[in-house]
């Protein structure tokens, strides 16, 4: 129930979203392109990262990720990240996070996204978050399917969530049931 | 009552703390964690239910000196809950006993959960019909000791009549109450005022004082006491009361007024029930005239 804690492990569901989302760059596409099936970019075992200040702050590998022109749609198979947070960053303490998902779908220009099947989130810490599905519209992540959330001396279970992708503000929501170590320090 | 609130649980033991909740919000900038909708909040023995919860975060990790003292802190991903507050028709459930006002405070450090009302609705503690109520109710969650601010309790099972009659109830108020389970003792404290049927005891503290079984044997009133009962009253520098004998012995100058009548000795005994009073080495002033027509004066 660490607030950071749950801050670090759901606003690195938002960065996968957001990579779902295509929110980093315009990859490059065909030049034809019909509304529905085939996309227009197929590749296999894809694999990127993302660059701030001339460092690697986040990577990731798909299995497969196509690229729809119409309405810039990506959706991803068995992808999975890596964020390394900035120092003096709210996800600092934590260390490295990695997620992955089975499936991630986005529409880029609308900033919206669902990942989907085993979404899980770990920390070097320890932290784990995992649910089913979470959706991102914008700057927030919500959804209404149970969340596990667990980590050093705590755990936290809901059955929905609505959170800020920055960690600001967080909620787990439809019932919500948890446990808390009480370490006795001697 | 003070009996049962001594007696009545076992010592709280170490574990961890679940909670339920319709909804919880996570606010890192307040550093601090609200859980909203039929809370509940179990730690062992101890349950905590009301409507709405805050877990506050320490500001700042404890420092080495804090840990070497062994008090159980709540650990969240490194960060360190100080404290929860409860509130909205909060009841806590602790062994046999039981608590209600309108909120706690669980004070992690420091093990302590504090309850208050309002003044129409005062906190009380509660164990089958035995109730101990207060403005503000002090439960020390790593002993069975209680603080009460402002006590207001009836001490219903230390009383049991001879033939079964009903029991004549004795009730006690002060400004501040210490229950102390180790020693068998309900200390208090400024303003006592202990009530039995007609009969009124003034005194600044008081001790209660309690057998293996959790019954009442003495009252021990100090600093000055000051009973009435009907146009009686006694004064000494300090009295006790036998639970068992209910007898209340006066000593320390004490004094006897009966109307026009002035009695001193060694020692005044009052019995409350038979209202017979014993006088050792009685020196004093009588004047019968006054106690003209009353029963068994001719």
């Amino acid at each position: 129930m660490g607030s950071q804690t749950v801050s670090a492990v759901l606003g690195v569901l938002a960065l996968g979203l957001l990579n779902g989302c295509g929110n980093s760059g315009s990859p490059t596409v065909s030049a034809f392109s019909v509304p529905l099936d085939p996309p227009d970019l197929s590749l296999q075992g894809v694999a990127f990262a993302r660059l701030s200040e001339g460092q690697v702050v986040a990577r990731g590998t798909a299995d497969r990720v196509d690229y729809r022109r119409a309405g810039g749609r990506v959706q991803a198979s068995h992808g999975g990240g890596m964020v390394y947070p900035l120092p003096g960053s709210g996800l600092a303490q934590f260390g490295t996070v990695r997620f992955v998902a089975k499936e991630i779908e986005g529409e880029v220009p609308n900033r919206r996204g669902v990942a989907s099947g085993g979404v899980r989130v770990d920390t070097t810490r320890g932290d784990v978050a995992v649910t089913e599905r979470v959706q991102c519209d914008g700057d927030l992540l919500h959804n209404n399917v149970p969340v596990a959330v667990r980590g050093p001396g705590y755990q936290v279970d809901g059955n929905g969530l609505s959170a800020r992708t920055d960690g600001s503000a967080i909620q787990l929501t439809q019932g919500v049931r948890g446990q808390l170590q009480m370490e006795a320090r001697r | 009552m003070i009996a049962i609130l001594l007696f009545a649980a076992a010592a709280l033991p170490q574990g961890p703390l679940d909670f339920r909740a319709r909804d919880m919000r996570i606010e890192p900038q307040e550093r601090r964690v609200v859980l909203d909708g039929d809370v509940q909040l179990a730690r062992g023995g101890l349950n905590v239910t009301g409507q709405h919860a805050v877990a506050e975060y320490a500001k700042e990790q404890p420092s080495p000196k804090t840990r070497g003292r062994g008090k159980a802190q709540a650990a969240v991903g490194g960060q360190t809950i100080e404290r929860f507050v409860v509130q909205g028709k909060v009841h806590v459930e602790r062994g046999s006993r039981t608590a209600d006002g309108e909120q706690a405070v669980l004070d992690v450090p420091a093990q302590t959960l504090v309850l208050t009302g309002t003044p129409d609705s005062p906190p009380v503690v509660r164990d089958g019909s035995e109730m101990l109520s207060g403005d503000r109710i002090l439960l020390r969650l790593d002993s069975e000791d209680v603080d009460v601010i402002r006590p207001r309790l009836v001490l219903r099972r230390s009383l049991s009549e001879e033939g079964g009659a009903r029991p004549t109830p004795v009730k006690v108020e002060a400004e501040h109450l210490v229950l102390l389970q180790a020693r068998r003792l309900a200390r208090f404290k400024d303003d006592v005022v202990v009530r039995r049927g007609d009969a009124v005891a003034r005194s600044p503290r008081m001790e209660a004082r309690y057998d293996a079984d959790g019954q009442l044997t003495r009252l021990e009133l100090r600093g000055g006491v000051d009973v009435r009962q009907g146009d009686r009253r006694a004064t000494g520098e300090s009295a006790d009361y036998d639970a068992r004998a209910r007898t209340l012995v006066l000593v320390g100058d004490p004094k006897l007024y009966d109307q026009g009548d002035v009695l001193t000795g060694d020692r005044i005994d009052l019995a409350l029930d038979s209202k017979e009073v014993r006088v050792e080495r009685a020196r004093g002033r009588l004047r019968p005239e006054l106690h003209k027509g009353e029963k068994g004066v001719p």
